[in-house]
């Protein structure tokens, strides 16, 4: 290692991360030691980070590093098992989240905490409106000093406009002002730009910015590996709930960040090239679903993709590249502004889920609560996709549940009883079920959204296992998935989607992680 | 209820396994049919206080009075079944069902120049009134489902659209026994039995049967619990949400009408201001039977024995002595209080149960 990296061993105790240049001021905020176990698994183990003064630090690291746990500990949200926290030199402890609130550390979560049916002013304000004389609140105050303080940051908005009528980007710069009207000197913002297209990321950086300008110190968490280039002044890398790396950013390109983030020490290695995959040779079956120039205004752009009969085409990209939208845009949850999709070759245009059903389409979405009932028994959720077929227009049980019985022994719910209500399932035999719902018919198209995210090892095959076997029975399966692993494991082709485009094609050739987070 | 609490889980294994065995079984039975077991008991147990504190309510006479008290509230309670399984509500069925009994009580009583043939509807005014019903229902699903305004507000409005049209009709007058058709009269008078069953009650059975049909065992009563249960799961397992609300306020609205005409039949007179405690009647005995008011659990089988422990209960209270009829009122609403009240609770039972499994 030449570059200037600190890297910490895993025996020594961690004194934290110095500060490269050391003729900088007095860090703001150092984290010590800190470890944090969730159960048996260590979220965070011996991790030390440092904030100094007018900083942009980001934050990276795969899905699951800790990032967001060891943000947890700092805004009070989480108490650490281990280490400490200084601000300003001084030990603190954060009981809550509204200590460290009072101590200036402010957060913006990707899930907004604004109140969408409030004003702009009023959620600048939130739980401080200001009041007059009468004890009334002084909405007139209230909206000079909002509109005031964001324009102070560069942010210009109606702000007697609701909240949920601004675009998302906004919505998070209103957020962003909250948070420094509060009187924030630390603000965090964890995986901000996933969700917002580029003029918008690009406003944010501005803001950010700005921010910095005025003394604020920033923390950014993303995964988009060149927004924290550009924006960060260093950058630290945490790796399996370990502090790998801290560095200026200055002069480190990204594929140094991806090697650091994946790793490149022996183990590592290892790992990665049994992670990397040959994709094998194209089939040529006849084509099932072919999409052209399909766009959808700050959802995505011009996507073009074809899937042929039993293939498995894999999609990866981080969360907010668009690929849900793609995703819902085919199930008919969202109505494409141009392009064409075919199914088998004809021009189709659902315009909604039910329709799609009809097509043969099948959707297995990225959030199981959007898709189990939980309260009803597990043979309901499994037969109403095509309770049609299925049954008459007076029905039996018996039989029904045969059927689902059936199904429930093909996808390896367990236990293996239909008449169980689905919510008594564990997570990963839940989403078996909602795979289960799809196969009372086969389906021409079964999109697949993260469909093994947070399973165990085990379950996790079963389905990976069923998703092959339905590709050997002629399937087309469309795998959209942040997870890099899945993706490169289960696909005969994989495209990577990134900010709501295609950015890159892999066919019958070697492919590895870093290959695909490099196109992200 | 008391037997649906589940103990403490975690017991010990071992010397205690056979015994938990068992007693966890029951338990999860109980809790698995909290829904009907609660009010089951309920049930039971009105019953028999009111067996030992007063003489009257013990006799066959008795209970036909309950029948032909409950029979519309009956009928009236089916659509509100469907309804609130659909996680909607309707609160227009009292005033619908007021105008629907008038308007067949006016078709009945009136003729009309058309075409040069005078038309005389005569009873058949009653399919036309009832077509008109679930035709107030369908708007009313209809501005719901698929204009986005909520069940409670459009319902609330159409409260007093039907209402204001009843006095319209009928220039606020009441209609008097002449202009009610006979059929109606005799369908609703509590004298006229078959077995010993008013008509009333029959036709109460056959509505509750039909509704419990076409909930247990057709697709669309299916796709009503479902939708009801998680709407959005359900609009992404291919299930048309919207006609499944806007048909189920179809109903209500059909059902509604049913019990209005009933309800003229009963009274033998059309009164544009009477029947407004029909709404918290029918939602009290629905609730009471412990269809869930957050849609998805529930159905006819609860509501029937809601309404038995609602007609118990009024009737009940009635019969003993030196309790003020004012009173009997407040108590109404204070039982539908504790009706909601089993109602969460059932609820929370589930969701312990749910975490212990
Ligand atoms: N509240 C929690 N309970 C249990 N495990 C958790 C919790 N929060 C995070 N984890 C686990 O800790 C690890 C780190 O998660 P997180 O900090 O969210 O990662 P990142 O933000 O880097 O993607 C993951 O394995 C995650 O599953
Ligand atoms: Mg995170």
């Amino acid at each position: 290692m030449d570059e200037p990296i600190v890297l910490v061993g895993r025996t020594t105790p961690n004194p934290g991360p110095q500060t490269p240049d050391p003729g900088a001021a007095e860090p703001l905020l150092t984290l010590t030691g800190v470890s944090k176990r969730f159960g048996g698994a260590l979220a965070l183990d011996d991790v030390g980070f440092d904030l100094l003064p007018g900083e942009i630090h980001g934050l990276i690291g795969e899905n699951g590093a800790g990032k967001s746990t060891l943000m947890k500990i700092l805004s009070g949200v989480h108490s650490p098992d281990e280490g400490e926290i200084a601000l300003r030199g001084e030990t603190v402890r954060f009981g809550s989240p509204a200590e460290a609130k009072a101590r200036g550390i402010g957060m913006i979560y990707q899930e907004l905490s604004v109140m969408p049916t409030l004003t702009v002013a009023e959620n600048v304000y939130l739980g401080r409106q200001p009041t007059n004389r009468a004890g009334l609140v002084d909405w007139k105050r209230m909206r000079q000093r909002s509109a005031a303080a964001l324009r102070e940051l560069g942010i210009t908005i109606d702000v007697t406009e609701r909240l949920g009528k601004l675009s998302l980007g906004q919505q998070q710069l209103v957020e962003i002002g909250r948070v420094v009207f509060s009187g924030a000197d630390v603000i965090v913002l964890d995986e901000p730009t996933s969700a917002l297209s580029g003029p918008e990321a690009e406003r944010l950086f501005a803001v950010i910015r700005g921010l910095r300008a005025r003394g604020k110190s920033l923390i950014f968490i993303s995964h988009f590996l060149e927004d924290v280039l550009a924006v960060a002044d260093r950058v630290t890398v945490l790796k399996n709930a370990r502090h790998v790396a801290t560095m200026p950013s200055q002069g480190v390109t990204k594929h140094r960040l991806i090697e650091l983030m994946i790793g490149r020490d022996a183990t590592s290695l290892a790992e990665a090239s049994e992670g990397g995959t040959t994709l094998p040779p194209p089939v040529n079956s006849a084509p099932v679903l072919e999409l052209t120039g399909l766009s959808l205004t700050g959802q995505f752009a011009d996507v073009g993709l074809t899937v042929r009969a039993g293939e498995i085409v894999g999609v990866f990209g981080f969360l907010g590249a668009g690929m849900t939208e793609v995703a819902r845009t085919l199930f008919g949850c969202l109505r494409p502004l141009t392009g064409t999709m075919r199914l088998n070759g004809r021009v189709i245009r659902p315009a909604s889920p039910m329709a799609a059903t009809r097509l043969g389409i099948a959707y297995l979405t990225e959030n199981r609560r959007a898709t189990l009932f939980p309260r009803h028994e597990v043979y309901k959720n499994i037969t109403l996709a095509h309770l049609n077929r299925l049954v008459g227009p007076v029905f039996r049980h018996p039989s029904e549940i045969a059927v689902a019985g059936s199904l429930v022994n093909r996808t390896g719910v367990r236990p293996a009883n239909p008449t169980m209500r689905a919510g008594h399932l564990s997570g990963g035999n839940q989403q078996k079920v909602v795979l289960a719902k799809w196969l009372t018919r086969q389906p021409k198209l079964l999109i697949l959204n993260e469909p093994t995210r947070g399973m165990d090892v085990g379950a996790k095959r079963e389905v990976l296992d069923l998703i092959k076997e339905l590709r050997a029975e002629g399937v087309a399966i469309l795998l959209l998935s942040t997870e890099p692993e899945t993706v490169i494991a289960e696909s005969d082709r994989i495209l990577v989607m990134s900010k709501g485009r295609i950015t890159k094609e892999f066919a019958n050739e070697r492919v590895s992680k870093d290959q695909l987070m490099e196109f992200a | 209820m008391a037997q649906g609490i589940p103990q403490p889980i975690g017991a010990p294994a071992g010397e205690r396994r056979a015994s938990g065995d068992l007693g966890n079984r029951v338990l999860r039975l109980a809790s698995r049919n909290a829904r009907l077991i609660a009010p089951l008991t309920t049930l039971i147990a009105l019953f028999v206080f009111f067996s030992l504190v007063t003489d009257v309510f013990l006799s066959t006479r008795n209970f036909q009075n309950i029948v032909s008290q409950i029979g519309p509230v009956a009928v009236a309670a089916c659509g509100i079944t469907f309804v609130l399984l659909c996680a909607e509500i309707d609160l227009s069925i009292a005033s619908v069902a007021t105008f629907t009994g008038v308007l067949s009580a006016y078709i009945f009583g009136n003729s009309w120049e058309m075409f040069g043939i005078t038309l005389n509807l005569g009873v058949w005014g009653v399919l036309v009134a009832a077509i008109v019903a679930a035709g107030i229902g369908l708007l009313n699903g209809f501005f719901v489902a698929y204009v986005g305004i909520p069940s409670f507000m459009m319902t609330l409005a159409m409260l007093t659209i039907a209402a204001g049209m009843a006095e319209y009709v009928t220039k606020g007058r009441i209609l008097p026994a002449a202009s009610v058709p006979g059929e109606l009269q005799d369908l609703a008078s509590a004298g006229n039995r078959f077995l010993g069953i008013p008509y009333i009650g029959i036709v109460a059975l056959a509505v509750l049967i039909v509704s419990d049909v076409v909930l247990s065992y057709t697709k669309f009563g299916r796709y009503v619990y479902m939708t009801g249960g998680n709407r959005e799961a359900a609009e992404m397992s291919g299930v048309n949400t919207r006609r499944v609300v806007m048909l189920s306020l179809m109903v209500a609205g059909f059902t509604a009408g049913l019990a209005g005409m009933l309800f003229t039949g009963r009274l033998h007179n059309a009164n544009p201001a009477g029947g407004t405690e029909l709404l918290i009647q029918t939602i009290a005995a629905v609730v009471l039977g412990g269809t869930s008011l957050f849609g998805g659990e529930g159905g006819i089988k609860n509501t029937f024995i809601g309404l038995l422990i609602f007609g118990i209960l009024s009737n009940g209270l009635n019969l003993i002595e030196g309790l003020s009829i004012h009173f009997k009122d407040a108590l109404e609403g204070i039982i539908l209080v504790g009706a909601l009240l089993l109602n969460v609770l059932a609820l929370r039972l589930e969701r312990v149960q749910t975490r212990a499994d």
